[in-house]
């Protein structure tokens, strides 16, 4: 299992050095000059060329490149042009929030959506089953800036019952965890309807119903657990997504996370920020997506004998 | 499984907690009680009947309160809090006022003197004097301290002629250097502080209110000066500035009381805004001039009767309508709207297709024989204005290409020359300098229309340094009225302010560009 662990840590290494090539020369190519931008705009041309000279802007961009990683390796991701922050530093002041948001999102998902696909899985082809699915079309079809202002026109706007903007307290993460959730919870209960749907037909649930089992028991305990895999999939999917994709949610509710802070970055082309953040967050996604495998072997002992026999 | 959802759970309470206790304290001292940037709608503060918070929602962020390292709005907005300049630009004359000095005179062409407040003090207890003022404007002339430098290229030194007594030498006479003294970055800094070693002394000044905490991407907090030397010292207890990006989402926080201002409301949502009884609507004479820029040393558009062409083909009245449903004003000069000696009679290029169709005929061209490009800004209103130009100028004959970049990226190859035609905008409250030097002046670094004219360049000295005032308001109209024919520019309009409020705010001190002052704004209760 370590061993598995550590290979699928090494996996890692590739997957961030593609990333980082791309997005590397991705902004070297977008073009843009960044000594003008940290300098100001009636600065003299000795004043451009020495700082050029200093962040090593003549060199050839492999030698830039090769620079970059050199410093990534320590930590080093350079300081944001806007600011004049360290990258690393400013992102992982961001990352709780998003982090917080993330989390609380999902837990808003998974109590709407596993219950919800397991009781229109167990309702199949009636008018619950329906009624679920149009809900989950709803969630997959709809904005999710467009939900976060009409929740926020409702709750903030018209009843007043919780704040509007900002980051100050547990009550501030309400509205962005219930947009970013209700539009999670459409595939995830898509999701556990199939799996339930699958499950329920299962010779083991027969069995376990003659038993004597109770239709509580049968359904959490023998069905639900063996349904678990694909709902597990679906969440970790979701979760790395949302880890680095609430970036609506984020700026509509002035949410202080990585999304809101690569929106700004890319608006204001600083180029360091955006590319270190988008690094981080390819590392953040890879190490989610590794521990939602992890979990699999929690949940399945054949898979956990799986990684054991690959060793 | 259970144990996995418990563990998942307690993590993302963790998170959420550690998120939202306020950690990551940016600057400052911490506020030290619970809220941070939380608003306080309705509590009364220390003063009987105002509100103890005013809370301002900003359309972009604050990147930085050194007020010599920046020269952004926003930023401006914060340090009018805390410091204060020699002198004070009036919002309604456009005049310099006395602030820290009392007064100043021009012994010669060369010896600026200012006579400074006696009894100033900052918001730290320490006493203003001589020394704090020469220790701040060494600073600001020196361009590894500063980068606001080039703004002092006209003084050679400051001297401190006594405890009170200040003296600028300068290379010439100028007519605008008491307005670059009353810009913000040029605020009046502590020797003190920065003396002590303290954290962040440049947050140290004689203003209103002090600095107390900024929480990037979330808030900035300052707290009334209770020691504020003058006296109208703040009438609110606090004032927070909260960055809130989208603009549909600063309108519900201020329909719902989350925020006491919403900065840029959407044109698009002020129907909505004023219907609402508790909140205000305001609108007044902007200075922001948005224009289509040609490069003048680009083909096509060395060819003055091209440009002016081009002028002629271009229907201001539909851009503002559609851009601004009206709230903004077409003007034919290249002097921002406001600005002393502002001058507009003269006939100029108005929109006309025929005349248009005549001039690109003289300019030795024919319909449908050139394709020009025109460079804008991602960002709005850019986008917007950039198709009806494209239409507006295909109705002449000529192909118009659109191709967009970010701000930065723009400003990048307008400086290198790459443009042909580029839309951008120009601010510009007071200082004449702002626009014959900056845009249009040989080599300038700002002069985008890479415009080089002998004529021009004299003429913007001469502007500069002329005393007396009624010849050089002759010069300044004579020189729009030349700089409109050669056409390096078509101004397009100057949008209206449009700033939203809680209706109960009082004392407001807004500027049609964008550099407001909040020292004395507060919500009354009453």
């Amino acid at each position: 299992m370590i061993r598995y662990v550590l290979k699928r840590l090494l996996f890692m290494i590739p997957t961030i050095l593609l990333t980082s090539l791309i997005i590397f020369f991705a902004m070297k190519i977008a073009g843009g000059d960044p000594v003008k931008q940290i300098l100001p705009e009636n600065a003299t041309v000795e004043q451009q060329e020495n700082l050029r000279e200093e962040m090593g802007l003549n060199d050839p961009l492999v030698v830039q490149y090769a620079r970059y990683m050199a410093g990534l390796i320590t930590g080093d991701m350079g300081e944001s042009y806007v600011t004049g922050k360290d990258v690393l530093q400013t992102f992982m002041e961001r990352l709780p929030m998003t982090l917080a948001l993330g989390g609380s999102a999902l837990i808003v998902a998974c109590i709407i959506s596993v219950p919800l696909g397991i009781y229109t899985a167990l309702n199949q082809n009636t008018w619950k089953d329906t009624t679920g699915m149009v809900f989950a079309l709803f969630g997959v079809s709809m904005p999710n800036f467009w939900l976060g202002l009409m929740l926020m026109l409702l709750f903030a706007v018209k009843w007043k019952l919780l704040p509007s903007q900002g980051a100050e307290g547990p009550e501030y993460l309400v509205l962005p965890a219930l947009t970013v959730g209700l539009g999670l919870a459409a595939l995830i209960t898509r999701t556990t309807r199939s799996a339930m749907l699958d499950v329920i037909r299962q010779d083991y649930m027969t069995t376990a119903k003659a038993k004597g089992a109770s239709h509580r028991r049968v359904i959490y305990y023998h069905g639900l657990k063996n349904a678990m895999i694909p709902i597990v999939t679906a969440i970790g999917m979701q979760f790395s997504l949302v880890m680095t994709g609430s970036a609506l949610a984020e700026v509509v509710f002035s949410w202080p996370g990585i999304g809101r802070l690569v929106f700004e970055s890319i608006d204001k082309r600083d180029e360091p920020m955006v590319t270190g953040a988008i690094i981080l967050c390819c590392i953040l996604m890879s190490i989610i997506n590794l521990v939602v495998d992890l979990i699999y072997a929690f949940l399945d002992p054949r898979i956990k004998a799986q990684y054991s026999n690959k060793g | 499984m259970k144990r996995i959802l418990a563990m998942l759970l307690a993590l993302v309470m963790v998170f959420a907690l550690v998120a939202c206790s306020g950690g990551n304290n940016s600057g400052g001292n911490n506020s030290g009680g619970s809220g941070g940037g939380s608003t306080t709608k309705g509590e009364e503060g220390s003063i009987p009947g105002v509100q103890k918070t005013l809370t301002i929602g900003i359309a972009s962020d604050i990147n930085e309160l050194d007020p010599q390292q920046q020269n952004d709005q926003i930023n401006n907005n914060c340090i009018a809090l805390t410091h204060q300049p020699l002198v004070f630009l009036t919002n309604d004359t456009n005049e310099q006022v006395a602030c820290l000095a009392e007064s100043w005179e021009w012994t010669d062409d060369t010896h600026l003197i200012f006579h400074l407040v006696q009894n100033a003090t900052f918001n730290d207890g320490s006493p203003f004097t001589a020394d704090d003022v020469v220790f701040t404007f060494e600073k600001a002339m020196d361009p590894d301290q500063s980068a606001v430098a080039a703004t002092l290229q006209l003084v050679e030194s400051v001297n401190k002629i006594d405890e009170y007594t200040v003296e600028f030498v300068t290379k010439s006479y100028s007519n605008e250097l008491l307005a670059v003294l009353a810009g913000y970055p040029l605020v009046i800094l502590s020797k003190a502080a920065y003396e002590s070693g303290m954290d962040k002394p440049y947050t140290v000044g004689t203003g209103r209110y002090k600095f107390v905490e900024w929480k990037e991407g979330q808030y900035v907090k300052f707290e009334r000066n209770e020691n504020f030397w003058g006296d109208d010292p703040g009438q609110a207890d606090e004032i927070i500035f909260k960055p809130i990006l989208e603009a549909a989402s600063r309108v519900a926080a201020l329909q719902s009381g989350d925020i006491d201002v919403c900065i840029d409301p959407p044109i698009n949502m002020l129907e909505d805004l004023q219907k609402d009884e508790n909140i205000t609507v305001e609108t007044r004479d902007g200075t922001r001039l948005f224009y289509m820029g040609f490069n003048c040393e680009k083909e096509p558009f060395t060819n003055q009767t091209l440009r002016q062409a081009v002028a002629c083909a271009i229907d201001r009245d539909m851009i503002i309508e559609v851009v601004l449903k009206g709230l903004g004003k077409a003007q034919t000069t290249v002097v921002n709207r406001g600005v002393w000696s502002f001058y507009d009679e003269m006939e100029g290029f108005d929109y006309d297709v025929d005349r248009a169709k005549q001039l690109l005929s003289e300019a030795g061209y024919s319909e449908g024989e050139l394709a020009v490009t025109l460079y804008v800004s991602n960002a709005a209103p850019y986008t917007t204005i950039a198709p009806i130009i494209k239409q507006n100028v295909e109705a002449i004959g000529i192909t118009v290409n659109i191709e967009q970049f970010d701000e930065a990226t723009l400003k990048d190859k307008c400086q290198s020359g790459e443009q042909q035609m580029f839309l951008w905008r120009w601010n510009v409250i007071d200082r004449l300098d702002e626009i014959y030097t900056e845009l249009f002046s040989t080599d300038y670094a700002t002069n985008y229309h890479q415009y080089s004219d002998p004529y021009v360049d004299e003429m913007a000295v001469k502007v500069l340094t002329e005393k007396d005032k009624e010849t050089r308001l002759q010069l300044s109209q004579d020189l729009q009225t030349y700089l409109v024919e050669a056409c390096p520019q078509v101004p397009l309009y100057v949008a209206d302010l449009v700033i939203a409020y809680n209706k109960n705010l009082q004392d407001t001190y807004l500027f049609g560009g964008g550099n407001h002052n909040w020292s004395w704004a507060y919500v009354s209760l009453n």
